[in-house]
């Protein structure tokens, strides 16, 4: 309970790292993927677990034993490496898309250069001139890391909402 | 429905463009077509509802759909399997709507009438005082999916309970579900089935995994672009395509050279000695060749066992995946990833992020599949399509091969195999089941003549 003095939450602190989040947005949106890879510290843990349907009042529905994504930076780089080939043809012709980032809460913890950041995400997409908008929306658990005076995402965990995903595959980033 | 826009003509001029290796494109996304194969297909095939290991304690529970149908599949305290109508007797309302748990008894919401893990109705709420005593509680037990059989730990229902059994529908698919889920003593399914719904036709999607190794040059050239994946644009086509009985199919890749491009599929040498226990002689040659098989079980069934990996390491597993028609033009993927039960566990967990990187809805080479299975759909529906004399020039040719490969007659497994991959030998017989099942009862007269 020490540390909650020494770590106090600024204005200043909030609105930076808000505004990191809105800076990696812009970056996604605007398919600057290589951009975006340096504001992953090395040693990121980047995982999306499914949603489930369970009965119960409170009970946990993340199924922690299935994913979407289970990945280091090493993946992360493969993966958005390979949208900049031309034959990735989800993504040539490009879906225009946009991650709109709200309720952003951050909270210090132990390590006073870390930060547990969680945000609420929507993100749309529209392809071709196809008439449906597709959609996903969810929250995300960041531990955001304070790295030789720049801000750097360590951990990020995604939860989505939908236990049944409705866009035609996952080619984004969250 | 068939007498309305699909008339007897209409099969026939259908049945005679398909014996000259042509499939009329409109077929693939017409309304009608649509529901003669809800009707006529599902309604009497064997499909897939889970994986044994996926019901681990007496109690444990999994909602799945047959098409349109909710089932509740339940183990009860004998350990033994149930599939039921996931609907209540008494006014029909979806019993349990979580994907998965664990319970000894199933209390409908509206009423509460509640049912064991037998399907049994065992409690009515103040029953004596609203029914009477002589209310007969067995008559309102759960609907039994009328058959229910398993092979390899893979549970199949069957609407029909007139079918053949599952084990002869499978026919000599079984022979290649033993290497495949039977190589080292049995497969697990870790976690739940990732789901997603795609715009593409289950008949499409079907055929991507049963016949389609010629499209993974193109459609999944970015791993070559990557240097993940060979230059060669054959190097999809090496192996075998088999053919097999009731519109099942399987494509036994392997590489120029007819050997493995990594030994057993980069499985643990651990478990190498469980293959030769468990598998023939003739199977173990295969295994031992093979890089990628990649099949399906007609109508709605697929599978791929690759070699994959997106961190430079490459690792084998099993990758089903159910196509649940939700429209001439929708599907709801399944996808349930599986591995051996005797890999060693951290094997397990990097297998699994292999699967991740590579195959389910963000996996690299998924995410440019579903692109063209869109593709298909968003084209089929056009006035230009649908040419009720089916002679017009725009029609998926499926001639590719046809006639020009023969069979090769040394290859050690069941079925009709082919000395490559890159030809529609499966298609053809998948396409040939389905204009049979559609026009069941059709064509009876002329056959007999
Ligand atoms: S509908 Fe289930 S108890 Fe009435
Ligand atoms: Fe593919």
């Amino acid at each position: 309970m020490n540390s909650k003095l020494k770590n106090k939450i600024t204005t200043e602190l909030q609105l930076e790292i808000i505004n990191f989040l809105h800076q990696e947005a812009y970056l996604l949106d605007s398919r600057k993927y290589k951009e975006w890879l340096n504001l992953l510290t090395d040693d990121l843990v980047y995982r999306m677990p499914l949603r489930e349907t369970v009965e119960g009042v409170g009970a946990n529905n993340i199924a922690e034993d299935s994913a979407f994504f289970e990945e280091t930076k090493k993946s992360l780089t493969t993966r958005a490496n390979r949208l900049y080939t031309k034959s990735a043809w989800v993504e040539n012709p490009a879906t225009r898309q946009r991650h709109f980032i709200t309720n952003i809460l951050v909270e210090s913890t132990a390590n006073p250069n870390e930060f547990k950041v969680r945000s609420y995400f929507l993100f749309k997409r529209s392809r071709g001139s196809s008439h449906t908008i597709e959609e996903m929306f969810g929250e995300r658990n960041d531990i955001i890391r304070k790295v030789n005076d720049e801000y750097k995402i360590a951990e990020r965990t995604i939860y989505p909402d939908q236990a049944v995903i409705t866009t035609m595959n996952m080619s984004m980033f969250l | 429905m068939i007498n309305k826009t699909l008339d007897e003509k209409a099969f026939h001029l259908l049945k005679e463009k398909m014996e000259q290796g042509l499939l009329p494109q409109w077929v693939i996304t017409d309304p009608d077509i649509y529901e003669l194969e809800i009707e006529k297909i599902y309604g009497y095939t064997w499909q897939f509802l889970g994986h044994e290991t996926e019901l681990k304690e007496p109690g444990s529970y999994i909602t799945r759909w047959m098409v349109n149908d909710p089932i509740l599949l339940v183990k009860n305290r004998n350990g033994e399997i149930n599939a039921f109508l996931n609907s209540c007797t008494h006014r029909g309302t979806m019993l349990c709507t979580a994907d998965r748990g664990n319970k000894k008894t199933f209390t409908c919401p509206y009423h509460g009438w509640s049912f064991n893990t037998d399907g049994d109705l065992v409690g009515i709420v103040a029953g004596n005082k609203v029914y009477g005593e002589e209310m007969c509680k067995a008559e309102w037990n759960l609907r039994k999916v009328p058959r229910v059989e398993s092979y390899q730990g893979m549970i199949f229902g069957n609407l029909d309970v007139n079918a053949e059994p599952l084990e002869d529908y499978l026919g000599e698919m079984k022979w290649y579900f033993d290497i495949l889920l039977g190589r080292s003593g049995g497969m697990e399914v870790k976690g739940l089935p990732q789901r997603w719904v795609a715009k593409a036709n289950w008949k499409a999607t079907a055929e991507n995994f049963a016949a389609d190794p010629y499209h993974v040059q193109t459609t999944h050239r970015s791993t070559v672009e990557m240097g993940i994946s060979p230059e060669d644009p054959l190097y999809a086509g090496y192996g075998h395509q088999v053919v097999l009985e009731n519109g099942h199919g399987i494509n036994v890749i392997t590489s120029k050279t007819g050997k493995a491009r990594v030994p057993f599929q980069s499985m643990p040498e651990s478990i190498w000695p469980l293959f030769e226990e468990h598998l023939s002689p003739k199977q173990l040659d295969i295994q031992s060749r093979v890089t990628v098989f990649v099949g399906g079980v007609f109508p709605n069934l697929s599978f791929v066992s690759p070699i994959h990996g997106t961190e430079g390491h490459l690792h084998n597993y099993l990758n089903f995946r159910m196509w649940r028609p939700l429209g001439p033009d929708k599907v709801e993927v399944w996808c349930w990833f599986m591995i051996d039960k005797a890999a060693p566990e951290e094997y397990k967990d990097a297998a699994y992020k292999g699967y991740l990187g590579s195959f389910g809805p963000s996996g690299t080479l998924e995410q440019d599949d579903t692109e063209n299975w869109a593709r298909i759909v968003e084209v089929s529906k056009g006035l230009m399509m649908r040419d009720k004399e089916l002679n017009y020039n725009n029609v998926n040719n499926y001639l590719m091969g046809l006639g020009r490969v023969e069979p090769d007659e040394n290859f050690p497994g069941p079925g009709v195999a082919y000395p490559t991959t890159y030809l529609d030998a499966i298609a053809r017989s998948m396409h040939e089941h389905w204009l049979k099942y559609i026009s069941k009862g059709l064509f009876v007269k002329e056959e007999s003549k």
